[in-house]
């Protein structure tokens, strides 16, 4: 029954008499509607406790809209637990910035003669209420913590629920006390807008950002004078906070982006075992092709004679890649008198490696800039971009007893005629070549 | 001339181009202005070029903390960055597309400081290091496109260095042999190997940058000791001062060009551009990819390297080359409208060949 008052009943009245107030104080008593400014009677403390104030509840008020309005939105974000965290720290930070600043107000408007004479009743309730509410805030939120993320699931239903007509108390009626408490205090406060200094919360005044500046000043000829550079002064720190706002938020903006890339880009991945083990073999790999080379290196400064093929893995039509001598890429063929055909296939235009198929004129193509070369001369076509011919490369047949049954030396001389039978059986070999000098 | 008058000449020559009366934080900042006319917007091409080189600094050091030259592991590493580390692609990303925002920007400014004729007397020193910064410029691009190894990398490295050897065929007798040892000298064996990697990292790494930081203080040195050049023939609508007018809105294009470079490497990896095949780790063993080619910014002088005679583009690019480093001389009498027209000319020339380069070949070679 208190729970059906406090949490069904009081919400209705207190938007029933929120809304009808505004709209009888807007059309009976216009000339109220305003946050009633003392900074005409006391501009020193008024700065440190308006805008820590102001600052905070704004904040803290934009969060509470936020969650209310696209709560989907808001909950996928809280997933992300620096994300929670973040706003978790940014509120209790704004609640704390909120309190030093009413608390400066509240000195203030006891301790000012003047601020006191224009100070009613109604201030001082809305002062403590206001204090009341949000210290409970922050103890609840401290209190039961991470409401940032639930509340989107409980609170949000609810209020909700209240504006649609279909009230569902049974989403906070199991909240801890400290927390129904904040609730109520908030309803209070919304029943309390049309009959205190809080109706100006209706009435944002963003045109002050846009407007030229305006000054305040006692009418007087001495005051008078002094209005002109005023008022050029105002206007040169009126940009001045412009500019300092902008650059500030714009590089806080970019040093928070810039250094969360940043420590986690220097923290590094953090991969799955599985991922792990996935980039330790491709290294692995690479080392071990990286080793291949090596040897291949090696192998061709101290070996005599190095195997490219068994005989009959050669083809006429598409040559088998191996490595010369001079670590650069082969072809071997298998020539029209049956004997092999070894030839660079490293392009004499700029080094590209030429292709292994041969074409219908017995030629094979370098990719790069599209020379064809004649497997038997060698030669380039006319006009290719290649104007040298590619070397054939000496070669030897090995039987399988290990004797040299035929060789070749790059001018074509053939050493030796192997029977058909003899080839099949046959290796074929580079040789080293013979350094003339 | 004897040597004292030698010796009184270049000493009043250096006192002209480096005077030190106007060394001081008043004359260089406070008292700097820059005119204002239509071609203003010139003057922050140079200030652009800096900023992408920043970029290139940061986000340089940034890759230097995961990459790894050695042949086997340098493919590897750089996959690594980009498909393990936590903002990863975005640095390599940046990396890729700043360098070629930043040879853009000094083209640009190469440009319009020739139309401008803001290589006059007494600014030959700037010029010339320009023209220094360039060739570092281009360096870096040439030796960092190898680093990450794949097979685009490592083929258009070859075709690039193979085309060093080619000029001895028109050298005589033993020095036909000469380009041959310097191209093996630069690469460090027979083949583009370890050796060419480990060379072209240092180079890109360390004695690159550190050569383009000091051209570069000469070159913003004597940038502040001269002013900006006028520029215009006529006088300039008015002057704004150096700082903190023309300072903050030079901040505000770098702003910009920040956001539109961060935007992009977000969004578009700078791979796209190519076929993937070309992606894969080198491998020495296999044939050639097809559409092997240099960057963009070599298009120029790819393209009608792929269509002329050899011999043709290496005289072209040697007069070219001298040309830009005796621009001051050559062309202290010409107008400034002679300097725009030929500057337009050359313009057109390097956006027709970077933009419409491969189909003009197809055009010429089927």
């Amino acid at each position: 029954m208190v729970d059906a008052f406090f949490f069904v009943g009081l919400p209705y009245l207190a938007i029933v008499i929120c809304v009808a107030g505004c709209i009888w104080r807007s059309r009976y008593d216009q000339f109220s509607m305003s946050a009633r400014s003392s900074q005409f009677l006391e501009d020193g403390k008024l700065l440190f406790g308006s805008l820590p104030w102001h600052v905070g509840i704004i904040t803290i008020l934009l969060g509470h809209l936020v969650v209310a309005v696209v709560p989907r939105v808001w909950s996928s974000l809280m997933v992300i637990p620096a994300v929670l965290f973040g706003v978790e720290a940014l509120g209790v930070c704004c609640s704390l910035l909120a309190i030093a600043g009413l608390s400066a107000l509240i000195v203030r408007r006891i301790t000012d003669a003047r601020v006191q004479a224009v100070t009613t009743t109604m201030d001082l309730v809305v002062v403590v209420l206001l204090m009341a509410q949000i210290v409970i805030g922050l103890l609840s939120s401290i209190t039961f913590r991470y409401g940032a993320a639930w509340s989107a699931g409980t609170v949000v239903p609810y209020f909700w629920g209240i504006l649609t007509l279909q009230p569902e108390m049974a989403h906070v009626t199991g909240f801890p006390m400290l927390f129904k408490l904040h609730i109520i205090g908030a309803w209070v406060l919304i029943a309390l807008v049309p009959f205190t200094r809080l109706m100006h919360v209706l009435a944002v005044p963003l045109g002050y950002i846009f407007r030229a500046p305006q000054l305040v000043l006692w009418n007087n000829p001495r005051r008078r004078r002094e209005a002109v550079d005023a008022t050029a002064r105002a206007e040169s720190r009126r940009d001045f906070i412009k500019g300092a706002v902008g650059i500030a938020g714009a590089s806080g903006l970019l040093a928070l982006g810039v250094s969360e890339k940043v420590v986690t880009y220097f923290k590094g991945p953090d991969p799955d075992p599985e991922a792990e083990s996935a980039l330790l073999q491709k290294k692995l790999e690479r080392l071990q092709q990286t080793a291949e080379e090596r040897q291949l290196e090696l192998e061709r400064q101290r070996v005599e004679m190095i195997l490219v093929a068994r005989y009959i893995e050669l083809d006429a039509a598409k040559g088998k890649y191996f490595i010369d001598y001079a670590m650069a890429p082969g072809l071997a063929f298998k020539g029209k008198n049956g004997l092999p055909l070894l030839i660079s296939a490293k392009c004499t235009h700029l080094g590209c490696t030429v292709g292994s198929q041969v074409n219908a004129e017995g030629q094979i193509m370098c990719p790069c800039h599209v020379s064809y070369f004649n497997i038997v001369t060698g030669q380039p076509n006319p006009g290719a971009p290649a104007k040298l011919p590619l070397p054939h490369l000496a070669w030897a047949l090995v039987d399988p007893s290990g004797n040299v049954v035929a060789s070749g030396l790059p001018g074509g001389e053939v050493e030796g005629t192997p029977s058909p039978e003899l080839l099949a059986q046959c290796s074929l070999y580079i040789t080293k070549p013979r350094h003339s000098a | 001339m004897n040597l004292p008058e030698i010796i009184k000449n270049s000493e009043a020559y250096v006192a002209e181009r480096f005077p030190v009366e106007k060394m001081s934080y008043s004359a260089m900042v406070v008292k700097k202005e820059v005119p204002v006319h239509r071609l203003s917007w010139a003057y922050y091409m140079g200030g652009l070029a800096l900023f992408f080189f920043g970029v290139q600094m940061v986000t340089g050091l940034l890759l230097l903390f995961y990459y790894q030259p050695t042949v086997s592991d340098a493919h590897a590493s750089v996959e690594f960055i980009t498909d393990h580390v936590p903002g990863g692609s975005l640095v390599r990303n940046m990396h890729a597309w700043a360098s070629s925002m930043m040879i853009a920007a000094v083209m640009v400014h190469l440009l319009t400081a020739f139309a401008m004729k803001a290589f006059a007397k007494p600014r030959e020193i700037t010029w010339v290091t320009g023209v220094v910064l360039l060739g570092i410029t281009f360096g870096l691009g040439f030796t960092g496109y190898l680093l990450p190894w794949h097979q685009v990398a490592v083929n258009a490295t070859k075709i690039g260095l193979q085309s060093v050897q080619e000029v001895g065929q028109y050298l005589p007798g033993a020095m036909a042999e000469w380009p041959r040892i310097v191209k093996e000298t630069i690469q460090g064996e027979a083949a583009v190997g370890q050796a060419t990697l480990s060379r072209f990292f240092a180079l890109h790494v360390i004695i690159l940058p550190l050569a383009m930081m000091a051209t570069l203080g000469l070159h913003l040195l004597s940038v502040q000791l001269h002013g900006m050049s006028r520029g215009i023939d006529g006088p300039p609508k008015r002057q704004e001062k150096f700082f903190p007018t023309f300072f903050i809105k030079d901040l505000t294009v770098w702003g910009f060009a920040f956001i539109i470079l961060f935007v992009i490497a977000l969004c578009v990896p700078f791979e796209s551009l190519y076929s993937y095949p070309l992606f894969e780790p080198f491998n020495p063993k296999g044939s050639t990819p097809d559409g092997i080619k240099p960057e963009w910014y070599f298009y120029f002088l790819y393209y009608p390297l792929e269509l002329l005679p050899f011999w043709v583009i290496l005289v072209g690019s040697t007069v070219l080359g001298a040309v830009l480093m005796g621009t001051p001389w050559i062309f202290q009498n010409t107008s400034r409208k002679t300097l725009q027209i030929l500057t337009v000319l050359a313009a057109l020339y390097l956006f027709v060949m970077t933009v419409f380069g491969e189909q003009i070949y197809h055009m010429f070679k089927g």
